[in-house]
């Protein structure tokens, strides 16, 4: 019957699970597509002037007369950059040829390459000799042993001889911007993250409050506190909340009509009884014993069912309080009347508005067994006190004190034991204190008895209530 | 003493009636709510006797009109609901006692006793008038500590008179208070009644004031007034 929570993860759980799930690789994709770019457009800046001064070797270079040995080649003019006349400035250009063994041979270079060669991948030459490819950008070691860039070109000269013409510069100061923009990508990413989803769960946090508050209506229904789910729900919960309160009116109608048939039933037997009993009683003979028997059995029965029938049906209604006034005041009042041989002093206090959050039927059977059992015994005066408790929160108590002869301690265990009567003396049914205590019981309260300060019994119980 | 019972069950009426009759009340019987209003509304009833659920109008509302119309006489309501609403309401509605079913002819009889006893202003259920001792409780009487036989008839009548010690109470009353409906009422015989009881109690005790009734008197205390 009872819902199991744990088991599947919450409504907040599952959205913030979902909202997660698409989120996180969409800023991660976004980050690493924004690094590409700036890598793109960075290499594209980088590049240019390496182009310009591959573009300007090829301008400048001659093979001379056709006597000189073939591969001999002059430059009209140089790149004009200076860092190419700087020794290992980090920039460098080379023409050179590609040796049977993969090594380049430089025919001229910059001066900043102080003589030195790079070292390219096998791949580059390969490429080359099948001509599948002239134009590369790759990567080596410079002279000083720096990442260089490489742009790279395969030129054939006009007296037929295959060069190779190159620019490369340090790649260093690049690659720092593009892992200092990745970085910067990524803490912005993760920052949206977080503010993304702290976002999103006060957005689910603040969709969801109607269900909470929803919830905690139902909560409030049941402990009495409010009778009805009411309230402005959005269109989803609405009709929830509708529902609720028709289930919420049926309980009380079921539970009322199960207890309307039973108390007709038993109350319907009691005036047969009556007949039997009294005819029993007015003509003795064998028979009639037999009857007077059987009908005082049958009597216990009708008490004891129509007893269990209210018990059953205690604590079933629920979103249901009693005004503590209303039920008081006409018991002292009827009270007065049953007692007017003794003229009962009624000493009253109750907080104005004060309810018990429970039903009436409940509160008259409870104050009223009390107040009855005070005015059995009390001498004239009768206080019927009740107030919250400080701290406690939703209980009240209810204090009914007389100045009869009270009781002495070890004799109060004994007046809540059931169908115990510690007096015959007093007409009336006993002590109804037993029954007071299932009452209270029943309502999470409690029962304690004690010395009044008028002199005789006090009995106080505490019972849920609100202001 | 004359008392109305309103119930529908007819055994359980029929038993009170027998009951109330055997303790030397004069008994009328209602069996819906209607008739008892009627009844109550009209008779001069000493006390009444009410069921709650009755056909045709139900015990409250009956209960409630006959205040609503003046009428003081003590009820007992009597019935099969012991819930605290329901006694609350029929004491609201003007109810002296409240007694719930089953129950026990002496606590009925009690209670009664008590009612009628409070109307009347008394407080034990034996009343004395100098040597003259009227216990309504057993129904007999006894003058100078010496029981007198009394039929049912005369015992309503001294006990009707002794209610009402030192008023004088008219034939009219008399009549009104110590026979049911069903009896012939032929006012002579109050006179026959007040002459037998007499004999059996002492001449002295009850006091013709001529032209206006009877008065239970105690006659030491007449003596020494004259």
């Amino acid at each position: 019957m009872a819902a199991k929570a744990g088991d599947i993860p919450s409504l907040v759980t599952r959205l913030i699970r979902g909202a997660v799930l698409w989120m996180l690789p969409a800023l991660a994709i976004t980050a690493m597509a924004l690094t590409w770019f700036y890598q793109q457009s960075t290499y594209k800046l980088f590049d240019d002037p390496l182009e310009n001064a591959i573009t300007d070797l090829i301008a400048a270079v001659e093979t001379g007369e056709a006597a000189l040995p073939p591969g001999t080649l002059f430059l009209t003019r140089e790149p004009i950059d200076p860092r190419y006349q700087r020794a290992l400035s980090g920039r460098y250009w080379m023409i050179g040829r590609f040796q049977a063994d993969g090594s380049l041979v430089p025919v001229r270079a910059s001066r900043s390459l102080s003589g030195e060669t790079l070292n390219l991948s096998d791949a580059v030459k390969v490429a080359i000799d099948n001509q599948t490819k002239s134009e590369f950008r790759t990567r080596a070691q410079g002279p000083d042993g720096e990442p260089l860039r490489v742009l790279l070109r395969s030129v054939i000269l006009p007296n037929d001889a295959s060069v190779v013409m190159l620019a490369a510069a340090d790649i260093r100061e690049p690659q720092r911007d593009i892992r200092r923009f990745a970085m910067l990508a990524v803490g912005l990413m993760l920052m949206i993250s977080a503010a993304v989803l702290a976002a999103i769960y006060w957005q689910v946090r603040l969709g969801l409050q109607p269900i909470f508050e929803l919830r905690q209506k139902v909560a409030d229904v049941r402990e009495g506190k409010v009778e009805k789910v009411d309230g402005i729900y959005p269109s989803e919960l609405a009709p929830l909340a509708d529902e609720l309160n028709t289930l919420i009116d049926h309980n009380k109608d079921v539970v009322e009509r199960a207890r309307t048939h039973v108390s007709n039933l038993a109350h319907g037997l009691k005036t047969p009884l009556a007949v039997l009993l009294n005819e029993a009683e007015m003509s003795k003979s064998g028979l009639s014993d037999v009857v007077e028997r059987q009908a005082k059995t049958m009597k216990r029965q009708v008490d004891h069912h129509l007893q269990r029938a209210r018990a059953a049906a205690r604590g079933q209604v629920v979103g249901v309080s009693t005004s503590m006034d209303e039920t008081v005041i006409p018991l002292a009042r009827t009270l007065e009347r049953i007692y007017r041989d003794k003229d009962i002093d009624f000493d009253l206090s109750i907080p104005d508005g004060l309810m018990f959050r429970g039903e009436k039927r409940d509160l008259e059977e409870l104050a009223g067994n009390l107040m009855d059992n005070a005015c059995k015994w009390t001498k004239s005066r009768v206080s019927v006190h009740a107030q919250m408790i400080d701290g406690d929160d939703g209980f009240f108590t209810l204090t009914v004190g007389d100045d009869g002869p009270g009781l002495a301690e070890d004799q109060y265990e004994e007046a809540l034991k059931r169908g115990a009567r510690l007096d015959e003396a007093t007409p009336g049914t006993g002590f109804g204190l037993p029954i007071v205590e299932d009452l209270a019981k029943a309502y999470k309260g409690d029962l304690k008895l004690g010395r009044s300060e008028l002199g005789g019994l006090e009995v106080v119980v505490k019972l849920p209530g609100r202001l | 003493m004359r008392i109305l019972v309103v119930e529908d069950d007819p055994d359980l009426s029929r038993q009170l009636s027998e009951a109330l009759k055997d303790t030397g009340y004069a008994v009328d019987v209602a069996d819906n709510g209607e008739d008892g209003h009627f009844m109550g509304d009209t008779e001069p009833y000493d006390a009444v006797i009410l069921d709650l659920g009755l056909p045709v109008i139900d015990g409250i509302s009956v209960l409630q009109k006959w205040r609503a119309d003046g009428k003081t006489f003590p009820v007992l309501i009597l019935t099969a609901r012991d819930q605290w609403s329901e006694k609350v309401s029929g004491f609201d509605a003007g109810a002296d006692d409240y007694l719930t079913k089953p129950f026990h002819h002496e606590e009925l009889l009690a209670r009664l006793r008590a009612l009628m006893r409070r109307a009347a202003g008394h407080t034990t259920d034996s009343i004395e008038i100098g040597g003259l001792m009227v216990d309504n409780r057993a129904a007999r009487c006894f003058v100078d500590g010496m029981p007198i036989k009394l039929t049912s008839h005369e015992f309503r009548l001294l006990s009707y008179m002794a209610t009402h010690k030192g008023r004088v109470i008219s034939r009219t009353e008399l009549v009104e208070h110590i026979y049911d409906q069903d009896f012939d009422r032929d006012s002579n015989t109050i006179e026959v009644f007040v002459g037998r009881l007499r004999r059996k109690i002492g001449t002295d005790r009850i006091e013709t004031v001529r032209g206006l009734g009877y008065r239970l008197i105690d006659p030491d205390n007449a003596a020494a007034k004259k």
